[in-house]
């Protein structure tokens, strides 16, 4: 089948949005390359700290306007948006494709998702809604009303470039805030075309800023700020801990999302025709970029003959992915987003080894279809005879990385999901509606799957997370990003 | 050649669905007589291409198994030939139409049972259009 058609025909160089214009940065520019084909694609800005202050500054004027603001005529603002995103539907998600390397099937998935919340958060009108008791004392009534409160920022990650600012931001500018967004500054091009839907669907200047640049100045440049009310965040634990301890020092609001190391437990009455392809999604797709990406595999049980029935079906699926330019329809797994990415992967296979587990299948020489250089390129690997005091097996690799480890029985498979200190997700495959109960109810996770392999919370359900891969308390998404974004207020009233 | 991702799928579902609406756009302007249907099945082959399109970019998700649910799917059993020879006959015509619609019923039907990991309403669409071939095929018959 032909490569589909790439959006981006020539090097593009990026500019901020700033109170409705598109402003060039001072700062330097850096390559944005495409990891499938090695081509630069782009330029993006590493914008100055005066330019992220002037961002903030747009945005605090805008504010009290859109504050006041109805709340349906915010949302009608997102209804304009919502059409534009359906209407660029595919070529937002070659753009991803481009940038990040995913395949285009996964693209699409996450345009999908993310319009998906600008959805939910047009019921802004309902779901802000407060409530209100008559009667509290003879005479008297009480009422809760939410509020919006300022400039909030996004520092989003570059996994999924399009997909997790509008975690945040459509629930914040339903609520009457303002934003900030700073996208990836490996991944920026998808928020650039969001940002010119954004001007397209006419929301008022200042409202909606993009701010390109440094993950490490803008963040901090942004939780010193005064006028910044808080902060969402989604990246590795490292940055997530330190995001949350500042954000606390400086007295911000804060979803701090983390990374992760996800397990996966086959127990022996599990469907493998089934189960198999949801692994490969769940172990391979987005090339193990993601939080929510399986990354140990527990087979249940003391017989062999179910676990070598296991591990012949998960290494023939593995073995027989199609690796190559996501633009390809027939590519099943893309390239790692960059040649830093696989060589951080590459050096945890060569620990993997180094520590005595099995590598049953070798994906360091990957088989590209297509031609293509192989800077960014990893087929799948699979590790068996893995420990739990293993690197592999305890680090979060963020790549193609399967490791098959065996516990006698679900109970050994809960305690060794708890030896971890990440808790994003874990993920059970049976047939017994008892042993899912038991792993829903035990396991200290914020997301479980029951013969899921992803399990990602659709928008109207918080994007949950516990221990080290999570610091807040509000999650984003839904109900919960709506508190997030608002101050309850109470009122009590009583007339003379 | 083998179709493995879901992309795949839902872009030769439409290029099967393209190839008869230009077919039967032929047959109309060939067959006076059967016009009426004919043009009738064409603009019916273009709706089903928007709802193939329209099922699969509502209800993609990063989060199940596009990548790998039609692992092992040939497409050559499927591949329609829509050539027709210069002053056939009207009812060889209808043959090779009823052959055609035989081949893309069994598409879809294979493709529903192949992509029940992926959410239903994905093979729901193709089981639904692979219905509707079954009484096209009536209305080829009666011709």
């Amino acid at each position: 089948m032909a490569i589909l058609e790439e959006p981006i025909k020539e090097v593009m160089v990026l500019k901020n949005y700033v109170g409705g214009e598109w402003v060039q940065s001072k700062g330097e520019l850096q390559d944005i390359v495409n990891p499938a084909t090695a081509r630069v694609i782009a330029k993006v800005p590493y914008s100055t700290r005066e330019e992220v202050d002037e961002a903030v500054q747009a945005a605090k004027q805008a504010y009290p306007e859109w504050a006041r603001t109805t709340p349906l005529g915010r949302v009608r603002h997102l209804f304009r948006f919502k059409e534009l995103l359906e209407e660029n539907f595919e070529e937002i998600s070659r753009i991803q494709t481009m940038e990040h390397g995913k395949t285009i099937d996964e693209s699409r998935g996450e345009t999908r998702r993310g319009i998906e919340n600008v959805e939910v958060a047009t019921g802004i009108p309902t779901l802000m809604m407060g409530y209100n008791l008559e009667d509290i004392a003879s005479g008297i009534d009480e009422y809760l009303i939410r509020q919006p409160l300022g400039v909030f920022s996004c520092i989003a990650p570059f996994n999924f470039p399009f997909m997790i600012p509008l975690w945040f931001v459509p629930y914040a500018l339903a609520t009457g805030n303002c934003m900030i967004v700073k996208p990836s500054s490996r991944c920026p091009i998808t928020q650039a075309r969001v940002i010119e839907l954004v001007d397209e669907a006419g929301f008022p200047p200042g409202i909606w800023n993009v701010v390109h640049g440094s993950g490490s100045m803008i963040s901090s440049a942004l939780m010193e700020h005064p006028d910044i009310e808080g902060i969402t965040f989604v990246g590795s634990t490292a940055v997530a801990k330190e995001i949350y301890r500042e954000c606390g020092q400086f007295g911000k609001r804060v979803i701090a999302q983390g990374g992760a190391k996800n397990f996966m437990v086959i127990m022996p009455d599990a469907d493998l025709k089934n189960t198999i392809p949801a692994l490969m999604t769940s172990f391979y797709g987005n090339t193990g970029q993601r939080c929510l990406s399986g990354a140990n595999a527990v087979v249940v049980g003391e017989e062999d003959a179910f676990y070598k029935q296991f591990k012949e079906a998960f290494v023939g699926a593995a073995s027989r992915i199609k690796a190559g330019y996501g633009l390809d329809e027939s590519v099943q797994m893309g390239p790692m987003q960059s040649k830093k990415a696989k060589e951080r992967v590459l050096g945890y296979i060569e620990k993997g080894i180094k520590e005595g587990a099995k590598i049953i299948l070798d994906g360091r020489k990957a088989k590209i279809a297509g031609n293509y250089p192989e800077t960014c390129f990893l087929a799948a690997t699979v590790f068996e005879d893995v420990t739990l005091d293993m690197t592999i097996a305890k680090d979060e690799i963020f790549g193609p990385v399967g490791n098959i480890m065996r516990a006698k029985d679900l109970d050994e498979a809960i305690e060794m999901i708890h030896t971890n200190p990440y808790g994003n997700e874990a993920s059970i495959f049976t047939s017994s509606g008892k042993s899912a109960r038991e792993f829903q109810h035990r396991v200290n996770c914020g997301n479980i799957g029951i013969n899921v392999g992803i399990a990602a919370p659709m928008a109207f359900f918080p994007f949950s997370g516990m221990k080290d891969s999570f610091f807040g308390i509000l999650h984003g998404q839904g109900q919960e990003a709506i508190r997030f974004f608002t101050e309850s207020k109470v009122v009590i009233q009583r007339w003379w | 050649m083998q179709l493995t991702t879901a992309s795949q799928i839902i872009s030769f579902a439409k290029e099967l669905e393209d190839k008869a609406a230009k077919l039967y756009q032929e047959l109309a302007a060939r067959y006076p007589e059967a016009k009426e249907v004919f043009l009738s099945f064409a603009k019916e082959n273009k709706k089903n291409e928007i709802v193939v399109q329209r099922t699969y970019n509502e209800v993609v998700t990063d989060a199940i198994e596009t990548g790998f649910s039609f692992e092992g799917l040939e497409a050559d059993p499927y591949m329609i030939d829509v050539d027709l020879a210069q002053n056939v006959p009207l009812s060889s015509a209808v043959r090779k139409a009823e052959e055609i619609e035989e081949r893309i019923q069994n598409f879809y039907t294979t493709a529903a049972e192949m992509s029940k990991g992926l959410l239903a309403d994905i093979p729901r669409t193709f089981e639904r259009i692979a219905k509707k071939r079954t009484e096209r095929k009536g209305k080829l018959t009666s011709l």
